[in-house]
């Protein structure tokens, strides 16, 4: 939950909103240990990015850790900054930056330089096939597993074909369910190109799965 | 201004916070601007159906926190996060006495062996001796220690592992050829027939599992 803090501005008091993690980062700065609590947050936001890109459970695996390492390693280095990570959540209009946590954006910008090093090292590595999307929908009535396996196939079968940038966007706002200002920071984007990638990224989407119902 | 790209890039944003909000609060309706692209409406439900999050294994989850908490626990004692990789433990590499030392013993002359005498000092803790220094022969420079330390010398030789387990190997493959062989070959004798007879009337029952496993021994044998 994030906190109204007042700052000291001289044309008044102006309710600033804070990292939504705030808390949990400072106790982890305090005391590592207390970095568990983080790590269980954010571990299957991670691990699903990592998964999605990498498409093997043990490239996943070995992305997550690297990164949750790093994380910890970094954190006294981490600086809390609205503004240095989503320039258009700055402190003009921090009062609607309520949602927002610079550190999963931290977080994920680890995790994107993690995972670009793995696939740079494993290019050659044969991309996985289909079956493995039908892992990712959870078993319940058969209907709707089979239903789920056949959606969850096609999306991926789509996604896997898009350009690597409208990728990774697809699945960070999909799937990590980040905001487009969260995404331009974790890709180095401005919001405006983080909102034309998802929109060209749909309209590929939409035409291939055309093409696979005709 | 905004141009059409963008302003359909807008819409589209505008319609997945929608999607997302009505997910979250499980509503089966999604507000929806009348000039977006149906297609594209579409397509974002499929992504939203099928892109689902994934989690790892419990046992890796917690394997990672244990090791998490590890890196903390160093970091606490002001240590890098990474465990580093322990260092090499000290020792010697002592060679083997081997035929070629042997061989270097009886046919080196008493002053090579004087040059090569190893001080006391270059002699392992664990009463082995040293690598040679650089400029002599290995050989020549155990000998000369076996010959200076005489007790060292007199220790058993290590037994070769590798050498005993393909002599088991051997050992064993000579064997089941033999009783491969054997079967093959029945004794002609009396008392081999009387056997063969006897255990026949036994064992009719069971003789026919144990033909397949017996012909398949023939089979590779032959």
């Amino acid at each position: 939950m994030s906190r109204p803090v007042f700052g000291r501005a001289e044309e008044g008091a102006r309710p600033a909103r804070l990292d939504r993690d705030r808390g949990l980062v400072e106790a982890a700065r305090r005391d590592p240990s207390r970095f568990d609590a983080l790590y269980r947050k954010y571990l299957a936001q991670v691990y699903s990015y990592a998964y999605y890109e990498l498409r093997d459970h043990h490239a996943a695996e070995d992305a997550s850790e690297r990164v949750f390492m790093q994380a910890l390693a970094g954190l006294p280095r981490f600086e809390e900054r609205v503004d240095l990570f989503i320039p258009s959540r700055a402190p003009a209009n921090a009062a609607d930056s309520a949602d927002v946590s610079t550190f999963r954006v931290w977080l994920f910008r680890i995790a994107r330089n993690v995972i670009a090093n793995e696939r740079r090292r494993d290019r050659r590595r044969p991309v996985s096939s289909l079956e493995d999307a039908a892992e990712l929908s959870a078993p319940g009535d058969v209907v709707d597993a089979l239903a789920a396996r056949e959606a969850a196939g096609a999306a991926w079968q789509a996604v896997s074909r898009l350009p690597e940038d409208r990728r990774r966007a697809v699945i960070l706002r999909f799937v990590d369910e980040m905001s487009t200002a969260e995404i331009a920071a974790i890709l180095d984007r401005s919001e405006g190109a983080v909102r034309v990638l998802l929109h060209r990224a749909l309209r590929s989407v939409a035409d291939d799965l055309r093409s696979q119902l005709s | 201004m905004l141009g059409n790209r963008a302003r359909d890039a807008r819409r589209t944003e505008r319609y997945l916070d929608g999607l997302m909000a009505a997910d979250e609060r499980r509503a089966a309706e999604v507000p929806t601007d009348v000039d977006i692209d149906p297609a594209v409406r579409s397509a974002a439900r499929e992504l939203r159906a099928g892109l689902t999050r994934v989690h790892p294994s419990f046992r890796f989850e917690e394997s990672l926190a244990a090791r998490l908490a590890a890196g903390a626990a160093r970091l606490q004692a002001g240590l890098s996060v990474e465990e580093a990789p322990a260092p090499a433990a000290p020792g010697t590499v002592a060679p083997f006495r081997s035929r070629s030392t042997g061989a270097v013993d009886a046919t080196l002359a008493d002053a090579d062996l004087e040059a090569a005498q190893p001080e006391p000092a270059a002699v392992a803790a664990a009463g082995e001796p040293a690598p040679a220094p650089s400029g002599q022969s290995p050989a020549i420079w155990t000998v000369a220690a076996f010959r200076r330390f005489p007790e060292m010398a007199a220790r058993p030789s290590r037994p070769l592992i590798v050498g005993g387990v393909g002599v088991g190997v051997a050992s064993a493959a000579i064997g089941a050829v033999y009783v491969a062989w054997r079967h093959s070959h029945p004794a002609s004798g009396r008392m081999g027939r009387a056997v063969r007879a006897a255990h026949g009337r036994a064992t009719r029952a069971s003789r026919g599992r144990q033909t397949g496993v017996i012909d398949g021994i023939l089979g590779v044998v032959s």
